[in-house]
């Protein structure tokens, strides 16, 4: 009983920074239609960022972290303008932006492989201490984290109800000719649109950062994740991502206990493929 | 209020529209007829900047804007409201509703606006809780108009509205139309196959046949049979 309590806690806990990490990669294709298959770099370059901050330049933890979500802010922002916006205008655009943003996930590893070296990094955690209630144990920390993924997405979606760019990124994606019949700059709204992905993923790596360590390679190990959670959630469905991403957070824990660590990848990709051949749509599918 | 010169459009090598010129007067209803795939709707299209036009001119309210992005059109009050509706299938009518009024002149008047299209259409009050994707024909087609309206519009282009509707619908959706017109002195612009109806409420027609317009007439001295010879 404790153990199996005890994991599925840990479940939750992984399970949510996976959600985190997922929305990032489901706002851009939900809106756009295109698959960042950079996605775990992005994640990635926010964590550094904000390794940097605190490690090299001192800075607290607050304005590291919000340092390095404005510079994931622009990074989107600038990747959109310079290499997906031309790329969008021409035909098989599909395929030419997920080799493009693979293509710099691979070159943006090596900057990071260059300016911060091979060896493991971590984010100092924010909390100390335990929480026990009879049996349960939870680490201060990783109480916070949870705390954090569910306030950042009541924040996401009050954005995405309340805001007028909120209300015009979700008109985008479910339908861009009646977008454009409105009066919505669609060009304006995906170069927004990539700002805030880039920004949500970014945080979802500084969060990552603060359990697991970092190192510049294991952003495709993230992307893998996110990339089974957004298609076993619905692709383009925020709703379907959270609640693919913590079932697989507690598939993962349990496997981990019961099989070994090993099993977690062929468990995952063995429900993504049956998921896939019953509802090809994903778990709730939808929209943003 | 809008003045079309010699507009040409393609698509890809394919020429649609061939020296187009037609004028809408203030205030005015105007219909445009004319057979399926002749152009009528690449020429609401290319007025509303959704496909723009290759070659001349296209003045609303005296300025050009045969070269500026959809969305600037709209914000100046040329609402286009397409054929295929459009709606945002996972937002509900009153969302649907609200995000008409995105360009900045028309938050101003979002509740005149939204007691207008209450007022025109009373089923969409009801309905506005309800999400668009589980909206019958008609009132998907109601929800593409009041979504027009809600633009703060002054020149309305609307494509076909009566298609695919049952007759009582259809009946709906013209006297909604003929109000437009009546009570807010929108100016209308208007693509229709039931030729009657359409000229029971316009002052003009034109026809459009092989993406040149055929000829022009006051609906007062229309022959039907003139009509309905063009289309064979």
């Amino acid at each position: 009983m404790e153990t199996i309590v005890n994991t599925l806690i840990s479940g939750l806990i992984s399970g949510s920074l996976y959600a985190a990490m997922a929305l990032g990669l489901t706002i851009i294709y939900g809106v756009s239609r295109v698959f960042n298959f950079g996605h775990g770099v992005v994640a990635l370059i926010g964590a550094y960022l904000t390794w940097m901050a605190l490690q090299s330049f001192g800075v607290p933890f607050l304005p590291a972290t919000l340092f390095a979500l404005a510079a994931m802010f622009l990074l989107g922002v600038g990747i959109y303008r310079l290499a997906i916006k031309p790329l969008l205008q021409k035909p098989n655009w599909e395929f030419s932006t997920v080799l493009f943003m693979l293509g710099a996930g691979i070159l943006l590893e090596n900057v990071l492989l260059q300016l911060f070296g091979p060896r493991v990094k971590s984010i100092p955690t924010f909390l100390t201490g335990r929480l026990i209630i009879g049996f349960v144990e939870i680490n201060g920390h990783e109480l916070a984290l949870i705390a954090i993924v569910i306030i950042f997405i009541i924040l996401l979606s009050l954005f995405f109800k309340y805001t007028r760019l909120g209300q015009a990124m979700r008109a985008v994606a479910q339908s861009i000719p009646g977008a454009r019949v409105v009066g919505i700059d669609i060009d304006r709204i995906f170069s927004y649109t990539f700002g805030l992905a880039f920004l949500v993923t970014g945080f979802s790596g500084i969060l990552l950062g603060t359990k697991y360590y970092l190192n510049p390679h294991i952003g495709w190990e993230w992307m893998v994740k996110g990339f089974v959670i957004t298609t076993f959630g619905g692709l383009g469905s925020t709703t379907g991502a959270i609640y693919a991403a913590i079932i697989l957070g507690v598939v993962e824990a349990l496997a981990t206990l019961y099989l070994g660590a090993i099993w977690v990848w062929p468990i995952w990709f063995g429900m993504f493929m049956i998921i896939l051949l019953l509802r090809p749509q994903g778990l709730l599918g939808g929209r943003l | 209020m809008l003045e079309v010169r010699n507009l040409d459009s393609f698509y890809g090598e394919l020429q649609v529209l061939r020296q187009v010129s037609l004028h809408v007067d203030a205030g005015e209803v105007v219909a445009l007829f004319g057979p399926n795939g002749h152009g009528k709707s690449t020429l609401l299209k290319a007025i509303s900047g959704l496909h723009p036009p290759t070659a001349g001119s296209v003045k609303f309210q005296g300025e050009e804007i045969a070269k500026l992005p959809a969305h600037k059109i709209v914000e100046r009050g040329l609402v286009y409201i397409p054929e295929e509706r459009h709606l945002f299938p996972d937002m509900t009518v009153m969302e649907n509703l609200l995000l008409g009024a995105y360009p900045p002149r028309a938050r101003k008047r979002v509740k005149s606006n939204l007691e207008f299209v209450f007022h025109i259409f009373p089923k969409l009050e009801m309905r506005q809780k309800q999400l668009c994707s589980t909206l019958s024909g008609g009132e998907a087609r109601m929800v593409a108009i009041a979504r027009g309206l809600m633009s703060e519009t002054g020149l309305l282009l609307v494509d076909e509205p009566s298609i695919g509707l049952s007759p009582g619908m259809r009946k709906a959706v013209f006297e909604a139309i003929a109000a437009i017109n009546r009570e807010r002195g929108i100016t209308i612009l208007i693509v229709e196959q039931e030729i009657e109806n359409a000229l029971a409420l316009s002052n003009r027609f034109y026809l459009l046949k092989k993406g040149q317009i055929a000829f022009e007439r006051p609906t007062d001295q229309v022959d039907i049979a003139e009509i309905e010879k063009a289309y064979f």
